[in-house]
């Protein structure tokens, strides 16, 4: 499979565009484009980890985000004859990732607001209610799993585009000006979503800091 | 220069923190973090924060992902095939071709019919010829819809065969 690709990835080096040659995952997409089914299959093969962890740091559950990221290429797939090599193929990669994962977490939000009356009642006093940092403070026991979860609610209740911009520069290391790129904005206002950003995750995850519990089991 | 206010430099402290800064930007936080306690404190609060994050680490990937997408795909080029057949320009060409051929019919049933002295049979091998393709222009959809119910049987992995046992 290796050699069929080299060789149209070889070939489309040579006449391709610039961002062809510079970058391998655009020449596949290119290839696949005229034809050549191996070439997706190796689209698939080098992105699906990278894919799956980011749908995961979205929707933080890693039941669906095989399913998801499943749905991620299929799009990539349903593309294929419009797709144009304008960017790095990660930007447009991780733009659908995030699109997808965030379309997930919206029909699950609807699916709970579609709960009944009772429920919801229960819901609020449940323990959606904010912590009482009186009663929630024994943060000796407080444990990994239960930190994780804190970091999940508090990433998700970030507005959309902070989400994205955290988990692009979090997970993936990407500068401000590639996020910029993938959600489409400019520089500057990536800046400001990952200042609030940040200021909102240290406000809410502050008190699990304070004992300096959960940050001794992270190191 | 004058020096930054506190205001200023936590709008810029986390572009700081990650390294978006100018260089002389940069040190002018650096070097007011070192004399403001209440910004480094700030500072600090945010970079642990940032680090909680860390616990989410990316879930183990099962392994064959490209194998079972692969397969998905299969399914997927199917649907495509479904839908090219479903297309709506595709369905209108049918249904015009199947009226303008009973209308055809009819007419020259009707003309036959006068023809042949109100026999009740079609007679002529026109009449005849007019009829069969009004039934095959009929059974036309019949045809288009068997196709639809078989690749539909296709993907939910079972055969019209199975159904009838
Ligand atoms: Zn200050």
């Amino acid at each position: 499979m290796a050699k069929a690709i080299a060789a149209v990835v070889g070939a489309l080096q040579h006449g391709g565009s610039l961002s062809a040659a510079t970058d391998y995952d655009v020449s596949l997409m290119l290839a696949f484009q005229k034809g050549n089914e191996l070439a997706f299959q190796e689209l698939v093969e080098r992105n699906h980890t990278r894919v799956i962890g980011l749908v995961y740091r979205f929707i933080g559950d890693s039941a669906d985000a095989e399913d998801l990221a499943q749905e991620v290429f299929l799009r990539i797939y349903r593309a294929r004859l419009t797709y144009k090599p304008t960017a790095k193929f990660s930007t447009w990669m991780f733009r659908i990732t995030a699109n997808v994962s965030l379309n997930a977490l919206r029909s699950r939000a609807s699916r709970r607001d579609d709960v009944s009356i009772d429920q919801m009642a229960d819901v609020h006093e449940g323990p959606r209610a904010i912590p009482d940092p009186e009663s929630r403070m024994p943060d000796e026991h407080m444990h990994q799993e239960e930190l994780r979860t804190k970091v999940r609610e508090a990433i998700h209740t970030l507005p959309e585009k902070q989400q994205i911009a955290v988990v692009l520069n979090k997970y993936e290391g990407m500068s401000y000006a590639d996020i910029a790129r993938t959600i489409g904005c400019s520089t500057m206002a990536v800046k400001s979503l990952l200042a609030r950003a940040r200021d909102n995750l240290k406000d809410r995850l502050l008190l699990y800091l304070r004992t300096g519990r959960g940050r001794q089991r992270i190191a | 220069m004058t020096p930054p206010t506190c205001h200023w430099v936590r709008s810029v402290l986390t572009a700081y923190l990650d390294g978006e800064l100018k260089p002389s930007t940069a040190q002018a936080v650096r070097r007011h973090l070192e004399h403001c306690q209440s910004c480094s404190e700030h500072a600090k609060q945010l970079e642990q924060a940032w680090e909680t994050l860390d616990t989410l680490h990316a879930p183990p990937v099962r392994p064959g992902f490209t194998e079972r997408m692969m397969a998905r795909i299969v399914e997927e080029k199917d649907l495509e095939a479904l839908e090219e057949r479903l297309r709506p320009d595709r369905r209108l060409r049918q249904i015009v071709a199947a009226v303008s051929g009973l209308a055809a019919g009819l007419v020259l049933g009707l003309a036959a019919y006068t023809w042949t002295g109100l026999t009740a049979e079609p007679a002529s091998p026109v009449e005849r010829e007019v009829c069969r393709n009004v039934a095959f222009l009929e059974d036309a959809d019949l045809v288009d819809e068997m196709a639809v119910i078989e690749a539909m049987d296709r993907l939910s992995g079972k055969s019209i065969a199975e159904d009838g046992v």
